[in-house]
């Protein structure tokens, strides 16, 4: 065994019979399970863990926990691991971070010289001219940087979310926490108890006899309580609005990291406190360290953390540790007492502390120095409850003030006392919890005493106050001085509380000092806000897993199977086209194809005052719509803006069925309920979803009639079905389908409706009838130039989030002599001016050109007058055809117009007549 | 993520929800110019209480009328938009 | 840096907001027109509102011809600002990505770089082999649920220390005699007979007829005490920061379809961002959905960092108007200005800002740059059509 390992230690956490075998830096080492990376590593002499930030000074533990600064490590490629938390695995690779060439010697430390010069916002008042070595400046800038690495190969951990509802939720396992935890229990409540350590017990952990006899009474109370749910390693890291909180589950066997939601009708936080660092020259020197990182790093881990010791002590910690370390063989080489005035001026040494300098001028050497001068609290979580804390002089730490009913606080947050006091608290807090919980009102527990602490931040000397970010007390009056006089300023100018740690063992210290500096007390200059989360949580653990759901059609396996190449149109996933879409274009024109428009939106409206809805919002008319009859609608938004459009038919006197664009579905949906609910409660109308109820398939082309007439019972002669009419019947022998004629493509066309699950036998059914028709599948590119060759617009794409009523083409179907409706004011104002872009077709001179969409028209003065929102090959026209938002002066048909493509050309175009490039009269739809 | 205590489906959290907007007066018809703009665009925007419409989308799909404090995020009221009086 | 003053009985003009706008207008006042009997009247301290937790992004590769013209004066102004401010603001064009993972939105983005182009600005369509290599951890592969299809590239765009900002331009202004007031609230404003005759505050009266509304959060309640009602909702705008990591992220990156943006800082650190939260609110105390939500997209974009930590998530306000741009101008109460309505694109807009409101105040009229952004426009109907992308599809 090792000469930095003492023997077996009655609380030690270690298992002594397992080692495990990691290297550090290339180099390989052992140390036992239940070991940190650091305490495995003091085990082994190596003491000395990372260089700082700004000035690379060599840094070793100085809290030995979780929080602790300096014990920032690389594991694998995992970068900013807290070193003297996490477990040592074996075969685990650790590296030092932010070193160059080595830990052992950096080069970086040159910054040390120099730092002296080195002063906050030194980045501010330097590095502004010459202009031209900027990047350069900001290339070395970015050497510094005080963290890991990530890798661009590396493969992602598993995380896993889980959701929870506790009656109480309790914050933190020491002496209090388990008490509160035990009495709501008791009381019935369901309760969860989250510890961030790896073990439950807090500070007991580390005590005496007694301490570890009440902590075990504790433990067996929490482990026999079945309605206590213990998580360890688990951080409680935010609490929002409505006690909506979060816990970060880490290291758990399954999974990396899990992130537990919590709804908890009463959250009581009992998370002690932090022990505080002294500031002084050479306060960061390796050997310096804190009580409590004394006393885990013997009483745990079993590590001997040096062999001739400096003891400043001002409370019952420091006394302890005094104990600690002689029984742990240590020779204590001066005791200094702050309580009878006596403290510690300075600290030196290279690679640690050698020696110590004392208030009464003495010097001691030494290789550890051991400081107990306050405490803490760390009261984020309250924070974050919206509590504004209290400088309480006595205790010189702050303490709770103001908490809404559903957060409590127990402990040694809000007191101090003995073990039994802070038992006592703990029941009584948890008691009450569980009642608030219950619904019960809110009553008062008594409270802890405040014990009297000395105010001690900072030494006759000065030294660090934030060591992430090598921010020294120094720094803090310069700051000051240079007006950046309250905390927030000072904060974010040296950038004090600003690193891993963010401001709890800096934040206090930090604002002592600033204090001072500006001649204000402790209780003027508060802290500053603390924000969520309490402790970092991975990426991947907020993310958890990945569920993204897609939505696709009953015939999308026939797609897959038929290599269509997919389009993914919002939560859709569509066939584009299945390899050749001018092709299937020509297909559709000369014969007959079939597409699948399941993703359209559908709504079926039943009631006796469906027609009312639709006239309300609708631009059109709908009351004297017959049964049997579809009719197209442009649907406004009370500004007037083209919101949706679609086809709406008649099935029965009561009975409509109306189709939105398929990204335009659920939000119409929303629409039709807000007027149905708040604007016409007392209309008759009910509505159903029906988008994925039926499968839909549009058969087009001027054989079409021939395909679909195999397949039906329906009669499809023209006099017995027009164009943009409805009939219900068979379908290849099922029933309750219907068939309506639209004619989006501008061929004759049969669009089909079965419900879902008949959906990809009837699409197979409709290929193997067509055979002999020459029918193919065709996609939604297809389609696209289909209805583009036609002039018909898409909402979204020809229109933007301006383009109201008019200006479309379709001030036909604008009824504006209707009494009131969703879009009526602004379409009236609109009209009255006149003056608004217009879409029109656009041809180019050279019909071999396609302007790629969202090209720019300019007139002669280069002045933006339009773009072009459509643009395509047609197979049909052999030439370009575009649609395109135009200024009203440039709208004229024959208009000629300059267009600029995106390679910098222009090129020539005019304005067509009508929007339908090809048959404008719209007699194929007709037949 | 809030706690909402819908009339129709008990407590649900916020994001099963969409937000409406502050409750607004809709002018009787033909407006002009100016009264339509100020009800389409005009808001209130309290620091503090404000009646306000929300929807529950991911639930009973009904419109409802809450009464929540803008700064704390405190509701006190949460009514069908129906039964709004 | 700046002194502490007394307050006077009186100033030529008051503004309200000690942040990137309001220390702007001053400094530019001051500077540019000699204007220096000013006062800017800050709740709290300088930069403790919107300017002190934005995601400081900086760019001009806007949807229409205005909003280019009046955010490239920014960026210009901003190329010079540490040289003329001497105070190094740390502007660092890194280059800034918008990635497109539809047909609609790569056709958006084109459409504004085809209007950037029309202004001289540097913006262009790029496709997924040069995103790749401008940006090595972005996964253009098929395995997102929704592709990378290609970016708007514009090289001018990047990232500033805002702060910086702040401190610059206060120094500027105090250095001119400007009076910066810190912790003094707003508490009444004095109209008679239709004009601003003077201000209440925490501290006492000013008397003026010159009040200049440079705020964010808090506008509807300003304007309110002028008699001036605003097209506006308050909505909390979330971000979030890492623990710093070494550098491998050198653009800024935004995603329009997964309302995320992210930029790495010269100190490491990943800051985050994503869109306003989706209700209305004046609490800054953030949630825990906006950061699942953020993760899980900025994860689609680069799977390879999940391991990197969350440090810290915070929230300032953000005022939104129906057409995605700021107020500027004057109201029906005469004296009575609006710098106001910046939504989530404030901070970049601070020096131009600042410009044409101080040339406004001096020649009394709103110049050629910010004439599209009076609040008489929702009332003529005439919304900018920045709004214009909104609608349409992803």
């Amino acid at each position: 065994m090792s000469r930095y390992r003492l023997d077996p230690q009655p609380g030690e956490v270690i298992d002594r019979s397992r080692e495990v075998g990691f290297t550090w830096n290339g180099k390989r080492f052992v140390g036992y399970q239940g070991d940190t990376i650091a305490s495995a590593l003091a085990a082994n002499g190596v003491r000395v863990l990372s260089r700082s930030f700004k000035y690379h000074r060599p840094r070793a533990m100085l809290t030995a926990s979780y929080h602790d600064p300096n014990a920032m490590v690389q594991v694998g490629d995992d970068p900013n691991v807290r070193g003297a938390h996490h477990l040592v695995e074996e075969g685990m690779t650790v590296t030092s971070q932010n070193t160059w060439p080595s830990l052992a010697f950096d080069v970086k430390t040159a910054n040390r010289i120099v730092g002296r010069f080195l002063s906050p916002g030194f980045y501010y008042k330097t590095f502004i001219s010459p202009r031209w070595l900027w990047p350069w400046y900001q290339k070395v800038l970015s050497r510094f940087v005080a963290g890991g690495s990530v890798t661009l190969n590396h493969q992602p951990a598993k995380f896993d979310h889980r959701y929870a509802h506790a009656d109480v939720l309790v914050a933190g396992g020491g002496p209090s926490g388990m008490a509160a935890a035990i009495a709501a229990a008791d009381a019935g409540a369901s309760v969860i108890l989250a510890e961030e350590e790896h073990q439950i017990g807090g500070h007991l952990r580390w005590g005496d006899t007694q301490a570890r006899d009440d902590l075990n009474e504790l433990r067996i109370g929490i482990l026999t309580r079945s309605n206590i749910e213990v998580m360890t390693n688990a951080v409680v890291a935010g609490r929002y609005d409505h006690n909506w909180v979060s816990i970060v589950q880490r290291s758990m066997d399954h999974v990396e990291e899990r992130l537990v939601q919590v709804r908890a009708k009463t959250l009581v936080v009992a998370a002690g406190t932090l022990e505080r660092p002294y500031v002084f020259e050479g306060n960061d020197l390796p050997g310096v360290m804190l009580s409590t990182a004394a006393r885990r790093l013997i009483c745990l881990y079993g590590i001997r953390p040096g062999n001739r010791a400096v003891v400043l002590t001002a409370n019952g910690s420091g006394d302890a540790v005094v104990a600690d370390l002689k029984r742990a063989g240590i020779e204590i080489v001066r005791t200094l007492d702050a309580r009878k005035g006596e403290t510690v001026v300075a600290a030196s040494g290279g690679k640690g502390v050698k020696q110590v300098i004392d208030s009464s001028g003495a010097t001691h050497s030494a290789d550890l120095l051991v400081t107990a001068t306050g405490w803490t609290t760390p009261t984020s979580l309250l924070n974050m409850a919206g509590d504004r804390p209290v400088y309480n002089k006595r205790a010189a730490r702050y303490l709770p003030s103001t908490l809404p009913d559903n957060v409590m606080a127990t402990g040694g947050m809000v007191g101090d006392g003995t073990t039994q006091d802070l038992i006592g608290h703990g029941s009584a807090a948890g008691a009450e919890a569980a009642r608030r919980a219950a619904g019960e009102p809110p009553s008062g527990i008594p409270d802890l005493l405040i014990e009297e602490h000395l105010e001690l931040y900072r030494s006759t000397t000065h030294g660090f106050v934030d060591f992430s970010e090598d921010v020294s007390s120094q720094d803090l009056v310069s700051a000051a001085t240079e007006g950046y006089d309250t905390m927030e300023l000072a904060k974010r100018y040296t950038t004090v509380g600003m690193g891993p740690v963010q401001g709890k063992i800096e934040a206090v210290n930090a604002v002592a000092v600033h204090g001072e500096a500006i001649g204000a007390s402790l209780l003027e200059t508060s802290t500053t806000t603390w924000r969520p989360p309490y402790a970092p949580i991975r990426l991947g653990t907020l993310a958890g897993r990945k569920y993204e759901p897609t939505r696709y059609s009953a015939m999308q396996p026939w797609h897959e199977a038929n290599d269509a190449t997919p389009l993914l149109a919002g939560q859709w996933v569509r066939p584009d086209h299945y390899g050749d879409p001018a092709a299937e274009v020509n297909t559709v024109r000369e014969g007959v194809g079939i597409i699948d428009v399941s993703p359209l939106g559908k709504i079926d409206l039943r009631g006796a005052d469906v027609s009312k809805l639709l006239e309300f919002v609708y631009v059109n008319r709908w009351s004297k719509l017959d049964v049997g009859k579809v009719r197209y609608g442009v649907m406004c938004g009370e500004d007037g803006v083209i919101i949706d459009d679609g086809v709406t038919g008649r099935f029965g006197p009561d009975h409509y069925l109306m189709t939105t664009t398929s990204g335009g579905a659920g939000g119409v949906w929303n629409w039709l309920d807000d007027w149905l609910q708040t604007g016409f409660p007392e209309w008759d109308v009910k509505m159903t979803a029906v988008t994925d109820g039926w499968a839909s398939i549009n058969v087009a082309g001027p054989r079409s009639r021939d395909l679909v007439s195999r397949l039906t019972d329906i009669d499809l002669r023209p006099d017995s079905f027009g164009y943009m009419e409805v009939r219900t019947g068979t379908v290849d022998g099922f029933s309750n389908c219907f068939i309506w004629r639209i004619g989006f493509t501008g061929e004759l066309s049969y669009e089909i409706h079965v419900p879902a699950n008949h959906g990809l036998e009837v699409w197979e059914a409709l290929l193997a009838e067509g055979a002999d028709l020459g029918v193919k599948a065709f996609g939604v590119e297809a389609q696209r130039i289909m209805r583009l060759e036609k002039g018909h617009f898409i909402v979204g794409q020809d229109t933007d989030g301006l383009t109201q009523g008019h200006g479309v083409g379709v001030d036909w179907a604008i009824k504006i002599d209707k009494d009131d409706f969703a879009g009526k004011p602004e379409l009236v104002f609109q009209a009255e001016s006149g003056d608004y872009p217009r879409l029109v077709a656009i041809q180019t001179e050279d019909p071999g050109i396609v302007p790629l969409e969202a090209s720019q028209i300019i007139d002669g003065d280069a002045n933006l007058v339009g773009r072009i929102t459509s643009s395509r090959m047609s197979p049909t026209m052999n030439r370009s055809i575009c649609l395109g938002q135009v200024e009203p002066n440039h709208a004229t048909p024959g208009q000629a117009l300059s267009i600029r493509l995106p390679n910098g050309s222009t090129v020539q175009a005019h304005v067509m007549e009508h929007h339908a490039h090809f048959d404008p009269e719209g007699t194929r739809v007709r037949v | 993520m809030l706690l909402i205590s819908c009339p129709h489906c008990g407590q649900r959290n916020s994001n099963e929800f969409t937000f409406n907007g502050e409750v607004v007066t809709r002018p009787g018809p033909d407006p002009d110019p100016a009264s339509w703009r100020r009800y389409l665009y005009m808001k209130t925007n309290a620091a503090g209480w404000q009646e306000e419409r929300w929807f529950h989308v991911s639930g009973c799909r009904r419109f409802l009328m809450i009464e929540r404090n803008q700064d704390t995020n405190e509701i006190r009221m949460v009514r069908d938009y129906g039964d709004r009086r | 840096m700046w002194d502490h003053h007394d307050l006077n009985s009186a100033y030529d003009v008051v503004i309200i907001g000690g942040g990137v706008h309001g220390l702007a207008t001053a400094y530019y006042l001051a500077r540019n027109h000699g204007i220096t009997n000013v006062a800017v009247l800050e709740k709290s301290y300088i930069g403790s509102g919107g300017s002190g937790r934005n995601t400081a992004i900086i760019r001009s590769n806007y949807l229409t011809t205005e909003g280019s013209r009046f955010y490239n004066r920014s960026v210009t102004l901003y190329e010079n600002l540490a040289e003329d401010l001497n105070f190094n603001v740390m502007f660092e064009q890194r280059g800034h990505m918008t990635l497109a993972h539809s047909d609609s939105s790569l056709r958006t983005m084109r459409w504004r770089a085809e209007v950037n182009k029309l202004e001289g600005i540097d913006s262009e369509v790029i496709g997924p082999d040069e995103i790749k290599k401008l940006a090595p951890y972005l996964d253009i592969s098929d395995r997102p649920r929704y592709p990378i299809m290609g970016a708007l590239w514009h090289p001018p765009g990047g990232i500033v220390r805002h702060d910086a900002v702040v401190w610059g331009y206060a120094r500027g202004a105090a250095g001119y005699g400007v009076h910066i007031h810190q912790e003094t609230e707003l508490t009444g404003i004095k109209v008679t007979d239709g004009k601003v005759t003077g201000v209440q505050t925490s501290r006492g009266p000013i008397a003026t007829s010159t009040v200049i509304n440079c705020t964010a959060g808090w506008s509807s309640l300003i304007s309110a005490m002028a008699g001036v009602t605003l097209p506006i909702t308050t909505r909390p705008l979330q971000a979030a920061v890492t623990e710093p990591v070494k550098k491998f992220l050198h653009p800024v990156i935004v995603s329009g379809s997964l309302h995320t943006y992210v930029s790495q800082t010269s100190r490491g650190e990943l800051v985050f961002g994503a869109s306003v939260d989706p209700f209305a609110s004046y609490s800054t105390r953030g949630s825990l959905e906006f950061t699942t939500g953020l993760a899980t997209h900025v994860l689609e974009l680069m799977p390879s960092i999940s391991n990197m930590r969350l440090l810290r998530q915070w929230a300032g306000l953000c005022d939104m108007t129906p057409d995605f741009a700021p107020i500027i101008g004057p109201t029906h109460v005469e004296g009575f200005y609006l710098d106001v309505g910046w939504g989530t694109y404030g901070f970049k807009a601070g020096p131009v800002a600042g410009e044409t409101v101080a040339d406004m105040i001096a020649s009394g009229r709103p110049g050629r740059l910010i004439k599209p952004f009076g609040l008489d426009r929702f009332e003529k109907g005439e919304l900018t059509a920045e709004k214009g992308a909104a609608a349409v599809g992803h």
